[in-house]
């Protein structure tokens, strides 16, 4: 299922533009570095990631990177099966992928 | 204990996420606060004690040393005890937060933080620490004469003697004791006997230099702490003191009276080995009382244990 786009909520906030837009280019490096941690099964790593991604994406203004990470880091804590934990880091990667920011920066 | 208050005011980030460290920073610069971060509790630790930063934002979350431990480092540091930290929490579990508080932080924020939620308790955070500061600054100053007090040229001294010791630059230290004190008292009365204390505290502080430490160390009795000086630098201070008080016309029930003190010096350049806050004293005591048995009015050094006045034209 693909996203509506996603944009920060303080794309216009001038202390945060340059920074958020910073965070969201840097989006799909991590969004890959999620897939290989889970191809490689590195579990510690990968619920690492999900925390980084769930205390920083709502700060930013994308409250559904937390929220999805938030959910990815819960499945790991409880140790969910291999299934269910895929498609938990598929949530949060296609929420990576709809984050869109403004060019005009 | 520094009562001066330095600017800006500077924060430090200690958290495993570098997003986090640009976050805040674009939260509290707007603030006109400082931000600086570090990645992990050991580099925190250590540069909230080279840094001195003025409160610290501690993650719990941290691979190897996480937050609680790097707390109760900080807490167990002389240094960096009094730094006020805020824990950045991802887990909104009461237990993490009670276990933080009762480590010593002041307040935590949950992440991903509001903003004006962060800005709030920061400025929360340094509010409490000013009150601190003045609060610990107010037991520390002498009621009558607003000078420093006992407890502080305790606690100045011990650090004085360690930055003495660890860069071999000397500390000098002079007593200095009101003549016939006890005279003047009985004569004009306690509270005139104030009014003289006054201000000799206050020709004390005006003829001492900004870097030394002038207290009221007992009944009438000063010391004045002078970092980075020799014996020669000592003694000059001192004499300049004591030269200052005995040419001041003191006011009193509308007439004029003179007043002298005896001063004994000693300086840590010319002992060898450790030396403790009380022992510099009690050489400096011995001085001191070679000055009233001599007549007061002047000036003795302690030199390795020797007593010798002050000569004439010495300083």
């Amino acid at each position: 299922m693909a996203h509506e786009p996603i944009r920060s909520i303080f794309e216009n906030d001038p202390d945060m533009m340059e920074i958020v837009r910073d965070f969201a280019v840097a989006l799909p490096e991590r969004r890959r570095s999620l897939q290989a941690l889970l191809e490689a099964n590195n579990l510690d790593a990968l619920q690492v990631a999900a925390h980084q991604l769930k205390g920083a994406g709502g700060g930013y203004g994308f409250q559904p990177i937390t929220d999805t990470a938030a959910r990815l880091e819960q499945a790991l804590r409880e140790g969910v099966d291999a299934s269910a934990l895929k498609d938990h880091c598929q949530a949060l990667c296609e929420v990576l992928d709809a984050v869109t920011v403004s060019e005009n920066v | 204990m520094n009562p001066e208050i330095r600017t800006p005011t500077r924060i430090l980030v200690i958290d495993d996420s570098e997003p986090i460290h640009a976050l805040i920073k674009a939260r509290l610069q707007p603030e006109g606060l400082e931000v600086f971060s570090e990645l992990d509790g050991e580099a925190g630790i250590e540069r909230a004690t080279t840094d001195l930063p003025d409160l610290i934002l501690l993650d719990v979350d941290m691979p190897e040393l996480d937050g609680f431990e790097v707390c109760r480092r900080l807490k167990n540091t002389p240094a960096t005890r009094d730094i006020p930290i805020i824990f950045l929490t991802g887990t909104a579990s009461t237990d993490s937060k009670v276990r933080g508080l009762d480590m010593g932080a002041i307040d935590y924020v949950t992440k991903p933080f509001d903003q004006v939620e962060l800005r709030a308790r920061v400025r929360a955070g340094l509010r409490t620490k000013q009150l601190q500061d003045i609060l610990e600054h107010q037991s520390f100053l002498d009621a009558l004469t607003g000078l420093w007090n006992r407890a502080y040229l305790d606690r100045r001294m011990e650090g004085e003697i360690n930055i003495a010791s660890r860069y071999d630059r000397p500390l000098g230290i002079a007593l200095v004791d009101v003549d016939r004190f006890k005279n003047l008292n009985d004569t004009y009365g306690h509270l005139l006997g104030d009014v003289v204390l006054q201000g000799i505290a206050r020709v004390m502080q005006d003829s001492a230099r900004s870097s030394d430490t002038v207290a009221r160390y007992g009944g009438e009795e000063f010391a004045i702490l002078i970092p980075q000086a020799d014996l020669d630098s000592t003694a000059q201070v001192a004499e300049r003191v004591r030269q200052s008080i005995e040419s001041h016309s003191f006011e009193v029930r509308g007439s004029n009276i003179g007043v002298t003190v005896s001063v004994g010096v000693v300086c840590t350049a010319e002992f060898v080995g450790e030396l403790s806050p009380e022992n510099l004293l009690n050489h400096a005591d011995r001085a001191l009382y070679a000055s009233k048995d001599a007549g007061r009015n002047c000036t003795h050094l302690n030199v390795r244990g020797k007593i010798r006045p002050l000569e004439p034209g010495e300083s």
